[in-house]
């Protein structure tokens, strides 16, 4: 019998509205659906719990279950617990291992950068990446700069941010860390704008692809680490410009991984709340017309927050931006979920209304808060995409 | 950024309400805690369906004129008929524009059938549920085929025809039952999980697969000139969907609203939606507002509970439309019942024994079935103290005074009560 | 009128009148077993399904402790598939008398149930859900058993062996004969009359047993009380929960199958109240307060439903007043006690010494009846509880299928699940989804065990028992048994309609919080979206 910490499929009342909007039900018969992998087979996991389920593993852990709910079931959460309380994971699974160990991978791949994006993209190793890793052979890997973005802050930022009365510390998360510094830089040019200088704590990887793969005691640890470090910034507010990154911080960590982060959470905005709250506080910076039609893609992490009001608000303040906004949907990575051959197809199936709508829209780019949703995105349509930080900095530039 | 209107409750009324403000050019959100009770309505509006004993209702206006001074608690006597007239062209004309047409008879209200087979009254229906063709066929007495899919356990057309045969409409009526067989069901083999009406929805959405689906209908239709089916010819584009089957099969179809999720309701939650952003509305999912801070008698902002911090969010105008107690919008504790957030007076007995009849299906209803909010009547509702709420209006079934199963007025009370309480925003902030 | 002959007619089909069946038939005796409802519909479907250690009563009756514990031992050989090996706890709280501890230990030690005090630390450990505070702890074999299952199997067992299951059939007279029974007749619900020619009955009746003997022009009187029981809509705890003090309302929280009962209250009712009779909001009130002592997290639970279910308390030898009621086992042969040759009535008891009480039954109808042959239903094993295989294995076989879904099924019907998981498309469509019910197993049920309608169906298949109280479900059901030829289709709207007021009994003492809302959501499918009472208004014309 274990200790029920989950209550809250207590108050499903069966209304089948979360299957209605779980884009991996719609793509696939082999899931069957949030309402029945969650509080349904819930009652029956606590009478015995060798009855989970195989088909567990195609939830990608988007959330949108979360969002239809009328009964504030934390359904996706509660697929999640099923999943790694009661799979023995004992054997070592190369490819999960490294692909959620971005910290490991990441210091690596960027001390021999030039190496690793050639032997990545090479043909013979994606089959056998295919072949032997399970790694699906359409699939890129983002490439990797030279160095951390740590690194780059010290050589080239650090100095420079001392000037500001203001500051400002930023959690800049991996993806920024290993494979885009210039969002990174992008953003430290808007924080400048707004009179805020930016300032690195220590940080490890936030945990969300170890979560994801089952490596909780892992991402305990790095949690733990970020709690303390980001608890000794003293009364500085906290930015991340990963709206994923932010799920972690402000949601997973106090829900799923039970951690207290009280130190931080009342500093923590995700970026554009920040930039939400200043500009309409009277706090804009003079910015030109940037000229561009651009598609906004919502990810699915940041509705869960309740962020996309605010990446919205910003944009629409943004000069010479011809916003589209797109219908909300899935894009089908979830993460480290669409690097994996047995879950290709179905993250492919639930992408595909997605990619069809920005084909409809014609844009010249697309916009998004998430880095995943950025690969999947460049991977399957023509478009390149950035992030509303980018599309801030450059109206700044256009002005300067 | 203060808002001009914040709707609390993203339904039937918070929508009606949330278009007509935003069109008026207000800064409008609509906050929705989950996916609202559209998604399993019939589909089609209830404005006036039963008398207080049980009776059906012809003329639903001429009803609602006559009864309107004895019951002056009840949301319609509030609105005032001139208003209800106005939010139903409203809510007619907004959906059209997003390719929804909305049918009624004139001024009586028509009938539409279950899928148990009872044939009930209602207002305004989707073209396949109630259009003028669709009379002229029923009232010709020609062969109906009442057909299911292979493997869709939500329908029962064999249970329909049978109670329908006891209806005068259909006495003289013969059913053929059928079967038809789509091309999804053949791939699943034993992964039949679940295969709900959203999914064969999505099939008849894919436009090569309807040739097949025509040929199955025809075939399994035989010389009846009209075919019903249970409702999913598709969400959205369901009317070219229709066209074009009807053509195939030559055969007028018609769609029976079945358990959720349902389908005919889903085709308006999407076009309301659409309208609504088309207006320039903002609009806020999962996120459940868990308190309000008010101030002599206004409302300054509310909290949302979704983030580990909560967010505040300010406005000149709230609108409570959260609904009943389904959607959270009331509370049923051990022993009495709240509104949550506001903590506003609301109409419910304090006796537990007294929230319900002895039996389910109990002519008289259920009493919990009315309890709601109280308002004046300006739809301004009072706190626990008494003291009304002047910044603050409630509409849609949060509120007390009706019984929408018993009336069949659901669906017209959430429009016109919606749609008077953004009349009355919008000409306060005029002043 | 139709006629049969046959040596026993068997009047009520609770576990006991079950199982006598499977006892005669087994010994060669031809039965016709007579039941005016559906199986356990009475006091055996509407107990906490306890499969006692007998440390209950180690400190006050010995005899009936040591009958528990050795039925308990029988039941899990020949029944496994109706028993969940839980074990049990008992708990002192700071408010009871410490002293009955170790009188019940005692009292085990005695009569040879194996009892063992273990560390309050253990007892958390084994019971995480459990008062932190308690003072004391031990443990007793206690398990749960499902009544619905236990009798489902033994009816089965008898059908099998050629016994005529009549049930919706009621016993309308008794024929006798110079002071011996010759038969009865008996009016199924269709208004059918059968007369069955036989040399005895078995009133098994339970506390409708009164009626019975009064057909034949006995008086026999009972004493009805009523106990109630709060079902709470998921497992709370993995063992039973028993109160260490002397027995008492709401000592006991029992988990069974996917719930928790918290029970149980003990109300005297008059004899013509037991078939109308309701749990009280006070009763309601004990219950929760005193499960939430036990287990703290009752308070955040959500209350499914409330029932109670009528005890047949019968005075010891069947005298006229009161004072010497028995609940043990009262066997009387009214050769004796009136002078009526061919009828006994078998009463009191438990659920968990159904098999005691039939073997004790047959054998003297046996004797009455000259037949040499032995009570073997200890050793034979019921349908479904054939061999032993662990679920865990048998899930596996099944792939494709959630294991959810098979291991429920499995749950139910143990070695049976081969009959109902054939291989054919729709044995995989979920037709109740809280609890896993496949139209397969309803297809089986309808089919192979006499169900006449959704409220027998809910019996042998769980379905409706979960959550939603028939929202999705009881439509589903409604339209397969018309398909499975159990009804026609405006039959199947009647069935529909019986069920969900049926589910709304228990329902109403506890509606609120979320149980409000789903019933407000099933009103609406069922009342807004589909009409429901509006299809019965055009054919019973009640205008």
């Amino acid at each position: 019998m274990i200790k029920l910490e989950n209550i809250s499929f207590d108050h499903c009342i069966k209304c089948t509205v979360c299957t209605i909007y779980c884009p991996v039900a719609q793509a696939t018969h082999l899931f069957p659906g949030p309402k029945q992998s969650g509080p349904d087979a819930e009652r029956l996991r606590i009478k015995n719990p060798e009855l989970v389920d195989a088909s567990l593993k195609y939830c990608t852990n988007c959330k949108r279950c979360e969002i239809a709910c009328p009964s504030d079931v934390k359904i996706a959460e509660i697929i999640q617990n099923a999943k790694w309380n009661y799979v023995k994971v004992h054997w070592f699974r190369p490819r999960d291992f490294f692909m959620s160990r971005t910290d490991l991978v990441g210091l690596l791949a960027t001390t021999f950068s030039g190496l690793t994006n050639f032997i990545i993209n090479l043909k013979i190793v994606k089959v056998l990446m295919h072949l032997f890793l399970g790694i699906p052979y359409r699939m890129s890997f983002p490439s990797y700069q030279k160095g951390t973005f740590t690194k780059l802050y010290k050589k080239k930022f650090r100095k420079s941010q001392k000037a500001f009365e203001k500051k400002a510390v930023y959690f800049h998360g991996c993806y920024v860390n290993y494979n885009n510094h210039s969002l990174g830089s992008d953003l430290i040019k808007v924080m400048n704008a707004l009179g805020y200088g930016v300032e690195l704590a220590k940080e490890k990887c936030c945990g969300v692809p170890l979560i994801a793969n089952g490596y909780i005691e892992k991402a305990k640890k790095n949690a733990s680490y970020n709690i303390d470090s980001l608890g000794k910034t003293g009364e500085s507010i906290i930015v991340s410009t990963s709206s994923s990154c932010s799920y972690a911080l402000t949601h997973e960590y106090p829900s799923f991984l039970e951690m207290d982060n009280s130190s931080y959470i009342d500093r923590f905005d995700y970026i554009t709340k920040f930039i939400y709250d200043e500009f309409t506080a009277g706090n804009i910076p003079p910015m030109g017309s940037v000229g561009i039609r651009a598609a906004y893609h919502s990810p699915c992490h940041l509705e869960r927050m309740g962020g996309v009001i605010h990446t919205l608000g910003v944009l629409k303040m943004i000069p010479g931006l011809e916003l589209v906004v797109l219908n909300s949907e899935c894009c089908g990575i979830a993460g480290t979920y669409g690097f994996k051959n047995e879950n290709y197809e179905i993250s492919q199936g639930v992408g595909q209304n997605l990619f069809r709508i920005i084909e409809k829209a014609e844009p010249e780019f697309v916009i998004t808060d998430c880095e995943t949703c950025t690969m999947q995105i460049e991977m399957n349509t023509r478009y390149r995409v950035l992030h509303p930080v980018t599309l801030i900095a450059m109206a700044l530039d256009k002005k300067g | 950024m203060v808002y001009d209107c914040v709707i609390i409750g993203g339904g039937l009324a918070g929508l009606t309400c949330g278009i007509k403000c935003a069109e008026e050019g207000l800064r409008t959100v609509v906050i929705s805690g989950g996916m609202n009770s559209l998604h399993f309505s019939s589909g089609s509006i209830d404005l006036a369906g039963f008398t207080d004993n049980g009776s059906i209702i012809k003329k639903p206006f001429d009803y609602l004129k006559k009864t309107a001074s004895g019951k002056k608690g009840h949301p319609y006597a509030k609105a005032g008929l001139p208003a209800i007239k106005k939010s139903l062209d409203f809510f007619i004309s907004r959906l059209s524009e997003e390719g929804i047409t909305l049918n009624n008879n004139g001024d009586y209200n028509h009938f539409h059938v279950t899928a148990p087979g009872a044939v009930k009254p209602t207002y305004l229906s989707q073209e396949s549920v109630y259009s003028p063709a669709g009379k002229d066929i029923i009232k010709s007495g020609g062969k109906i085929a009442v057909l299911n899919f292979k493997g869709f356990r939500d329908y029962y057309p064999e249970q329909t025809a049978a109670n329908l045969k006891k209806h005068p409409l259909f006495k003289n009526t013969e059913f053929i039952m059928g079967d038809i067989s789509l091309p999804y069901y053949l791939h699943t083999e034993k992964n039949l999980h679940e295969f709900r009406s959203t999914d064969i929805a999505r099939i008849f959405e894919t436009e090569r697969y309807l040739p097949r689906i025509a040929d199955e209908i025809a075939k399994a239709a035989g010389d009846a000139g009209a075919v019903s089916l249970p409702a999913f010819i598709g969400i959205s584009n369901y009317r070219e969907i229709r066209r074009k089957l009807e053509s195939m099969t030559g055969k007028f179809i018609y769609e029976i609203p079945t358990l959720p999720p349902s389908i005919l309701g889903l085709r308006i939650d999407s076009a309301l939606k659409n309208c609504f952003f088309s207006k320039g509305g903002e609009y806020i999912a999962g996120e459940k507002i868990v308190s309000a801070s008010t101030n002599k008698g206004t409302v300054e902002s509310i909290m949302t509970g979704n983030r580990s911090t909560s967010s505040e969010i300010k406005s000149r105008y709230f609108v409570l439309a959260s609904g009943s107690f389904f959607s959270g919008g009331l509370q049923a504790g051990v022993s009495e019942i709240k509104e949550p957030i506001f903590n506003l007076k609301v109409q419910g007995d304090k006796k537990r024994s007294k929230w319900y009849s002895h039996d389910f299906f109990d002519r008289k209803s259920h009493p919990f079935l009315s309890f709601g909010v109280e308002t004046d009547r300006n739809f301004n509702p009072c706190s626990e103290e008494g003291k009304t709420i002047k910044n603050l209006f409630c509409a849609g079934s949060v509120l007390s005074g009706y019984d929408p199963v018993k009336e069949g007025s659901g669906g017209g009370v959430a429009i016109s009560t919606g749609y008077k309480c953004a009349e009355r925003i919008i000409r306060e902030l005029e002043k | 009128m139709g006629r049969i002959e046959t040596d026993v007619i068997i009047i009520g089909g609770g576990a006991t009148g079950a199982g006598i069946a499977r006892d005669l038939s087994m010994r060669g005796v031809k039965c016709v077993l007579v039941e005016k409802n559906d199986i356990a519909s009475g006091a055996t479907g509407r107990n906490h399904g306890l499969l006692h250690s007998g440390a209950r009563y180690a400190v006050k009756d010995h005899e009936s402790a040591q009958e528990c514990i050795s039925e308990n031992r029988i039941l899990r050989k020949i029944a496994w598939h109706c028993i969940e090996d839980t074990g049990g706890l008992f708990v002192t709280l700071p408010e009871d008398d410490p002293s009955y501890h170790s009188q019940l230990l005692e009292g085990c030690k005695y009569a040879g149930i194996p009892a063992k005090e273990i560390s309050i630390r253990k007892a958390l450990q084994l019971e995480p859900n459990l008062n932190p505070g308690i003072l004391s702890a031990m443990t007793v074999p206690d398990g749960t058993i499902d009544p619905f299952r236990l009798t489902a199997s033994n009816m089965l067992d008898a059908k099998e062996r050629g016994v005529v299951i009549l049930t919706h059939t009621r016993v309308t007279s008794i024929l006798k004969s110079n002071g011996r029974i010759t038969g009865a007749i008996c009016t199924s619900k269709d208004g059918g009359e059968t007369e069955i020619h036989a040399r005895m009955i078995v009133n098994a009746a339970g506390v409708w047993g009164q009626e019975v003997c009064s057909l034949a022009e006995i008086k026999l009187p009972m004493f009805p009380s009523k106990g109630s029981m709060l079902i709470i809509d998921y497992r709370v705890n993995g063992v039973v929960i028993n109160r260490c003090r002397p027995p008492a309302d709401g000592d006991i929280i029992v988990p069974g199958d996917t719930v928790s009962l918290i029970g149980t209250t003990s109300r005297e009712i008059p004899y013509d109240k037991i078939d109308d009779y309701t749990i009280d909001d006070d009763e309601i009130d004990v219950l929760l307060s005193d499960g939430e002592k036990l287990i703290p997290n009752v308070k955040n639970t959500r209350a499914l439903r409330a029932y109670c279910g009528v005890r047949p308390l019968v005075a010891v030898s069947g005298e006229m007043d009161g004072r010497n009621i028995s609940r043990g086992i009262v066997l009387i042969d009214h050769k004796e006690r009136d002078g009526l040759e061919g009828l006994v009535t078998i009463s009191g008891g438990k659920l968990m010494t159904y098999r005691l009480m039939a073997e004790k039954t047959s054998d003297l109808v046996c004797r009455k009846l000259g037949v040499k042959k032995k009570c073997s239903t200890h050793k034979v094993p019921l349908p479904g509880s054939e061999s032993r295989f662990s679920s865990g294995r048998t899930v596996k076989k099944f792939s494709g299928i959630p294991d959810s879904v098979v291991g429920s099924t499995f749950y139910r019907h143990g070695q049976r699940l081969r009959n109902i998981m054939t291989g054919e498309k729709k044995n995989y469509r979920l037709i109740c989804e809280c609890e896993m019910v496949t139209e397969g197993e309803i297809e089986y049920a309808i089919k192979k065990l006499e169900v006449k309608d959704l409220v027998d169906l809910r019996r042998r298949t769980r379905i409706g028992m979960g959550p939603c109280q028939g929202e999705l479900c009881a439509y589903r059901g409604a339209g397969l048994f018309h398909e499975y030829g159990g009804t026609t289709p405006e039959g199947s709207v009647d069935l529909l309609y019986d069920f969900l007021e049926e589910r709304w009994k228990g329902i109403r003492p506890v509606l609120w919080g979320d149980g409000l809302r789903e019933s407000e959501f099933t009103y609406w499918i069922y009342q807004g979206l589909f009409g429901l009472s509006h299809i019965n208004d055009n054919k019973k014309k009640k205008g």
